[in-house]
C-alpha cells in the first residue's frame, strides 16, 4: 500500500484506506478459467459438476500479506440458513500451496450464517478458491488472490516450545450474548500445526506433520459447525464462527489431531 | 599517492563498469571503518537488494566484512569498493543476522563449492543462524528471484561454519573485533560487532534509524536488548538501516518508544476483542509520522506479534 499521508490527524483516513486495501476484490469468474492449478483442483474435487460464480460468497483477505505464516482470511456467505434452504459446506483451497485443500467447514441452520474468520498459510502468491455447497447440491464459487510467501515451509518452533500446552483452548463470545439471534464466538487453539514441510536441522530432515484435523462445535448438544482442517491452517489456530442461540446454554468444542489425540473445551453463554 | 589512488580507483571503476559491477559507495565513518548506507526501500516496492547498511573494517593484517547485502551483485560491488581501498586479505565475513537484505551477498565472498583446504574468508554468524537460514532459504530465494529477476543471479544463502553462542573476539592485526550473540530480539540470530580501537558499534538490525523497525523475533526480547545496548560505550554506531550516528542512546530511545507503543497497543486491542486485521490498521498509529515505510512494516509487525500475544 502506498499511503503517503502525513500527520496525526490522518489516523481516521489511514484506518479507512487500510481497511480498503485489506478487502481485495474477488476475481471475476472469467479470470479463473485460465487458472491451471484451479482447473486441476476443480477436476479432482468436483468432477463433472457445475460451479456457479457467486459474488455472494464474500471473501476477505489482504491483497498483500505481511507474511505467509498467519494470513487473516474470512468468508461470509449471504444465503438463507433455514431448514429448507441452507449452505451445508464450504471448502477452502489455496491453489498454489503444497496441500491446497486447507479446510472444509460444515454448517446447518443452527450455524445462523455460513461465516468463518481464521488465519491460513501461503507458501507463495496464490488465489484462494472457496466453494460453497447448498443443501440442494448447488455449488457456488468465488476467489480472491493474496501475495504472500513462506508460510508452509517457514521456521517451526522447536518441539519443547510448541508442544507445551498443545491442545489448550480459549473460547469467548465476540460481544454480549444475543438471545434468539446469531452469536459469534472466537476459538483459539494452542497447537504448532506442523506441516511436514518444515526443515529440522537437528535431524537433517523435515519435522513430521502434526496438525488438528477435526473441529466439532455443538451448542446445547446440537451441532453448529464442524471443520475438517489441514496444514494450511496457521499455527495456533484462531477460528471465529457463528451459532444460533435460542436460549442460554453450553457451547462445546471437541478437537482431534492427526495422531488421534482429542481435546475439549466448553463455554457457558447467556447464563 | 592521493592522485595515484584516485587514478587506480577510476581505472577499477571503468573496468568494473564494463562487467556491470560498479563499486558501492562507501564512507569512512571512523579510521579503517567503512560503511555503505542502504536505501529505505520496501521488499515489495522497487527492491534492488541494496537496502541494508553493510561494510568492512581494516586491520594491519586483514579485513573483516560485516554483512554482504541483498544479492550476489551487491556483495560483488561491496568487494569492488573494498578492493579499491585495500589489498589486504578478507579473513572474515560476519553476518549480523540471517535476513535476505544482509546476507545474500555472502556468495560474492565465499565459494560454497570450493575445496575445504582452499583459502577462503571465514564466515561467522550467531549459533542460531544456520537453522534460521536452512528453514527459510527456499522461500527467500524464490522471493529474491521474483524481486530482482536476472539481478538475483548467483545469489545463494551460505550458512556460517563458525558460529557464536555468547562472545567471540577476532583479530585483524592491531585491531580486535568483539562479536556478541544476543537472545531472541529482532530475530533469534542477532550478532553485534564492536571495534574496540575506534569504539564503533555495528548493531545489525538491533537498531533501526528512520526506517520502521521490523520484528521477526520477540518485542520483549528486543526491548531488553535495547536496554543492554544502552550500556555499550560506543563512539560511533552503525545501525542496520539508516544513518550512522554518534547519538546511539537517542536512537535506541526512539526505537524503544515505537516497540513499546506497538506492544501496548496490540495487547490492549486483544483485551478489547479487536481482531488482527482491525489491530493492523490502528496499532502504534501515534508513531506513524516518525518512521519511513510505516504503513507496510507496522502492519507486518502486528501480523507477526498478535498471534503469540493472544496467548499471554
Amino acid at each position: 500500500m502506498k499511503n503517503r499521508l502525513q500527520g496525526a490527524r490522518c489516523v481516521n483516513v489511514f484506518f479507512s484506506l487500510a481497511t480498503l486495501a485489506l478487502s481485495a476484490f474477488p476475481l471475476q469468474a472469467s479470470a479463473q478459467g485460465e487458472d491451471k492449478p484451479w482447473a486441476a483442483l476443480q477436476k479432482s474435487y468436483f468432477p463433472g459438476k457445475k460451479l456457479e460464480a457467486a459474488p455472494f460468497v464474500r471473501l476477505t483477505a489482504p491483497s498483500r500479506a505481511a507474511s505467509g505464516d498467519q494470513v487473516p482470511f474470512a468468508f461470509s456467505i449471504d444465503h438463507p440458513m433455514t431448514a429448507k434452504q441452507f449452505i451445508k459446506s464450504v471448502t477452502v483451497f489455496v491453489d498454489a500451496n503444497p496441500v491446497p485443500l486447507t479446510a472444509v467447514f460444515h454448517f446447518n441452520p443452527q450455524s445462523g450464517k455460513a461465516e468463518i474468520s481464521t488465519r491460513i498459510r501461503f507458501e507463495s502468491d496464490s488465489p484462494v478458491h472457496v466453494v460453497a455447497e447448498s443443501n440442494d447440491g448447488r455449488l457456488y464459487v468465488n476467489a480472491i488472490t493474496v501475495k504472500a510467501s513462506g508460510g508452509c515451509s517457514g521456521p517451526a518452533p522447536g518441539e519443547n516450545v510448541a508442544m507445551a500446552g498443545a491442545g489448550k483452548m480459549k473460547m469467548a463470545l465476540d460481544g454480549p450474548f444475543k438471545r434468539g439471534d446469531v452469536n459469534k464466538a472466537r476459538l483459539l487453539i494452542k497447537h504448532p500445526m506442523y506441516t511436514g514441510l518444515q526443515r529440522d536441522l537437528s535431524t537433517h530432515g523435515f519435522r513430521p506433520a502434526l496438525f488438528i484435523d477435526k473441529i466439532d462445535v455443538t451448542y446445547n448438544g446440537k451441532p453448529v459447525m464442524t471443520a475438517d482442517t489441514s496444514i494450511g491452517i496457521s499455527e495456533n489456530p484462531s477460528i471465529q464462527f457463528g451459532f444460533l442461540a435460542d436460549q442460554p446454554g453450553a457451547l462445546q468444542v471437541v478437537i482431534r489431531d492427526n495422531q488421534g489425540a482429542t481435546f475439549r473445551q466448553s463455554l457457558d453463554v447467556g447464563g | 599517492m592521493g592522485n595515484l589512488l584516485r587514478v587506480a580507483w577510476l581505472l577499477a571503476a571503468a573496468a568494473a563498469a564494463q562487467v556491470g559491477a560498479a563499486p558501492l559507495r562507501v564512507e569512512q565513518v571512523a579510521p579503517g571503518v567503512y560503511v555503505h548506507i542502504g536505501q529505505h526501500k520496501d521488499f515489495d516496492d522497487g527492491y534492488d537488494g541494496d537496502i541494508a547498511n553493510i561494510g568492512f573494517v581494516i586491520g594491519t593484517d586483514a579485513v573483516a566484512v560485516i554483512d554482504t547485502g541483498g544479492s550476489y551483485a551487491v556483495g560483488m560491488a561491496l568487494k569492488e569498493a573494498l578492493r579499491n581501498i585495500t589489498r589486504l586479505p578478507i579473513r572474515y565475513v560476519i553476518n549480523t543476522h540471517g535476513h535476505p537484505d544482509h546476507v545474500f551477498g555472502n556468495a560474492a565472498f565465499i565459494d560454497a563449492d570450493a575445496d575445504k583446504g582452499s583459502a577462503q574468508p571465514q564466515l561467522i554468524g550467531h549459533a542460531m543462524l544456520p537453522q534460521a537460514m536452512a528453514s527459510r532459504s527456499d522461500a527467500y530465494l524464490r522471493n529474491l528471484k521474483k524481486q530482482l529477476g536476472s539481478a538475483a543471479e548467483k545469489s545463494t544463502l551460505i550458512a556460517p561454519r563458525q558460529t557464536v553462542r555468547h562472545r567471540l573476539t577476532i583479530d585483524l592485526g592491531q585491531r580486535k573485533l568483539e562479536l556478541t550473540a544476543w537472545p531472541n530480539a529482532h530475530t533469534n540470530n542477532d550478532l553485534t560487532v564492536f571495534d574496540v580501537t575506534t569504539g564503533t558499534l555495528w548493531t545489525g538490525d538491533l537498531l533501526f534509524i528512520e526506517r520502521t523497525p521490523a520484528i521477526d523475533g520477540t518485542v520483549e526480547g528486543w526491548l531488553s536488548a535495547i536496554d543492554e545496548l544502552k550500556n555499550v560505550k560506543a563512539v560511533v554506531t552503525v545501525p542496520g538501516h539508516g544513518p550512522v550516528t554518534r547519538d546511539k542512546n537517542g536512537a535506541l530511545a526512539r526505537q524503544r518508544a515505537y516497540l513499546a507503543t506497538l506492544l501496548q497497543d496490540v495487547r490492549s486491542s486483544i483485551r478489547q476483542g479487536t481482531d488482527m486485521t482491525g489491530t493492523m490498521a490502528t496499532a502504534a498509529a501515534s508513531e506513524r509520522t516518525r518512521w519511513q515505510l510505516f504503513d507496510v512494516v507496522n502492519r507486518r509487525n502486528v501480523n507477526a506479534i498478535y498471534p503469540a500475544l493472544e496467548w499471554e
